[in-house]
């Protein structure tokens, strides 16, 4: 995986449209955002904001798996994502979805091989494929399952393999949608660990999720849909500080909620959004003094 | 999660074969079992698929297999023992009933044929894991898709299963009666269909996405980590089912010339 953080990629969306075929309304609408390489997005919104149809845009299964009518551009290292070979799409983004399951190729009798099939079907060679596998298997703590049926393994340790699976491309961008929606907290918790370390690759990610908490531990900006429109693209804290923030549905993280209740702000005048900085606002307060 | 999978793990000579090896003994021996209409060609072959079986140490697992047929087997003997159209010579009495020997030794021809068939495929399927087998054909040229579609039903089928009965927990939870008389069962087993039929599409539309996104659809040269090695004892045994099969037909053809 050395390669990979030495790799850059720059996503730059301008314009962008989307309908799906027979839709009556369009899903993304005149989105227009850019992400620099080794960035990690945060993509939020209530449901059938457009966040899915945002991923799937990036990683090019709109306009190839689902047609409809596509507008303005989306491009990746200024090349253009709808009409960029399959290959070299795959080896530029790749995209996890929400069900651990359902991304099982379910053709692979081991874990191993489970991660080899994306690798396979590149032509990767032999002694390659080896030795990406071994790496991302040990990374993702994996490798003492290598053995076993995936469908063996629990919902947290399948969601690490699709992620392991995906990341054996090694991708220069990483999308996530809604990576922890069908886990427990404890296959939660595995997942946000396993992303954590993505940062340290200097991989581009951009991740769909509605714990917030977790999230905006994580990310550099988020981007607020609403109605496939971009309401704002910003840092999590301005994002949460919005005083409208309610009005699109998608909630804040508790601290944020606790400290606008409190009418505490942090000196930079937002509200802070994470465990670490309410306690550092809060133990400033020095209240039972 | 089960797989629908009947392979036995054990480390054989039969085992280590290559499964492109081992279908071809399954088909060749089939093939010849219907080329002659002979018990004795038939037996043969029985008694080889059978000491493949037993060198292979699955004999336990073939007698369970043939168990399964079993009853189809003892249909064919009363059916073709009772009633076969070249029935003359009769060879005893049961209720009342008479068995004729022309009939009895037609359901023999019968059940070496089945019962040769179960066997050498049952030495395929018992020693063989199903996606060495499939990736085997898919190095061999079988095409990716194809491939796909044999590995992974395997697979998703016990998968499906588990939905159904997750769903039909569910619908019994909420009072739909699974159990009773046949009406009842039949209207439980409908109300099962429509979750069932579209919970399994749009898990098939999430999985074509998932495996789209690792390359499936990309054309060109593909590699294997498991690569299935040809030995030469592959070799040799494949050279001698060729030489086997080409006699078979040729002192076929000769023996429907004279």
């Amino acid at each position: 995986m050395d390669n990979v953080s030495t790799l850059s990629a720059k996503i730059s969306i301008e314009h962008l449209t989307y309908r799906y075929p027979f839709a009556k309304n369009r899903s993304l609408e005149d989105i227009t955002l850019s992400i620099d390489a080794g960035q990690s997005i945060g993509i939020i919104g209530r449901n059938g904001a457009g966040k899915s149809t945002l991923c799937y845009t990036l990683s090019g299964l709109i306009p190839r798996f689902f047609h409809g009518k596509i507008e303005g551009s989306i491009k990746i290292d200024g090349e253009d994502v709808p009409t960029m070979s399959v290959e070299k799409l795959i080896r530029k983004v790749g995209l996890v979805l929400q069900n651990p399951f359902s991304q099982i190729s379910g053709a692979k009798m081991t874990v191993y091989e489970e991660v080899a099939f994306g690798l396979e079907n590149l032509g990767i060679e032999k002694d390659e494929m080896h030795e990406r596998i071994d790496t991302v298997l040990k990374q993702f703590d994996l490798y003492k399952k290598k053995d076993k049926n995936p469908f063996e393994l629990s919902g947290g340790q399948l969601q690490r393999l699709a992620i392991a699976s995906v990341l054996a491309l090694q991708p220069e961008i990483l999308i996530l949608d809604e990576p922890t929606s069908q886990l427990d907290p404890c296959g939660t918790t595995e997942v946000f660990e396993a992303i954590s370390q993505l940062k340290t690759l200097g991989i581009t990610v951009i991740i769909v999720e509605h714990k917030f908490e977790k999230l905006v531990e994580y990310v550099d900006k988020i981007a607020l849909l609403n109605d496939g429109k971009l309401v704002k693209y910003d840092t999590p804290e301005k994002i949460f500080s919005m005083p409208q923030i309610e009005d699109y549905g998608v909630g804040q993280p508790i601290y944020t909620a606790l400290c606008k209740r409190m009418g505490l702000k942090k000196p930079n005048g937002y509200y802070p959004v994470s465990f670490n900085e309410t306690v550092t606002l809060l133990s400033g307060l020095k209240m039972y003094e | 999660m089960k797989v629908l999978s009947l392979y036995v793990e054990r480390d054989t000579f039969i085992h280590r074969l290559e499964p492109i090896t081992k279908l071809l003994y399954a088909l060749i021996s089939i093939v010849i079992t219907f080329l002659f209409p002979s018990i004795t060609v038939g037996a043969v072959f029985v008694a080889s698929s059978l000491s493949l079986a037993i060198s292979a140490k699955v004999f336990k697992r073939m007698i369970l297999l043939l168990n399964v047929v079993l009853i189809i087997l003892l249909s064919i003997v009363i059916i073709q023992g009772l009633f076969y159209s070249k029935n003359a010579t009769p060879v005893f009495k049961l209720w009342g009933l008479t068995f004729y020997k022309e009939g009895l030794l037609y359901s023999l021809l019968l059940i070496v044929r089945v019962v040769n068939m179960i066997i050498s495929f049952g030495v395929l399927i018992l020693t063989t894991r199903p996606s060495d087998l499939v990736d085997d054909l898919v190095q061999k040229g079988l095409s990716p898709r194809f491939g796909y579609v044999l590995a992974s039903v395997l697979q998703i089928i016990p998968q499906m299963l588990s939905t159904t009965s997750t769903i039909t927990d569910a619908q019994r939870s909420r009072g739909l009666e699974t159990e009773g008389n046949l009406l009842q069962r039949f209207s439980a087993f409908f109300a099962l269909l429509g979750p069932l039929v579209l919970n399994s599409l749009v898990e098939a539309r999430e999985r074509a996405m998932a495996i789209e996104i690792r390359g499936f659809g990309v054309e060109g040269k593909r590699t294997f980590v498991r690569e299935i090695p040809e030995t030469k004892a592959d070799r040799w045994i494949k050279v001698a089912l060729y030489v086997v099969f080409t006699v078979a037909v040729v002192w076929r053809i000769v023996l429907w010339i004279m």
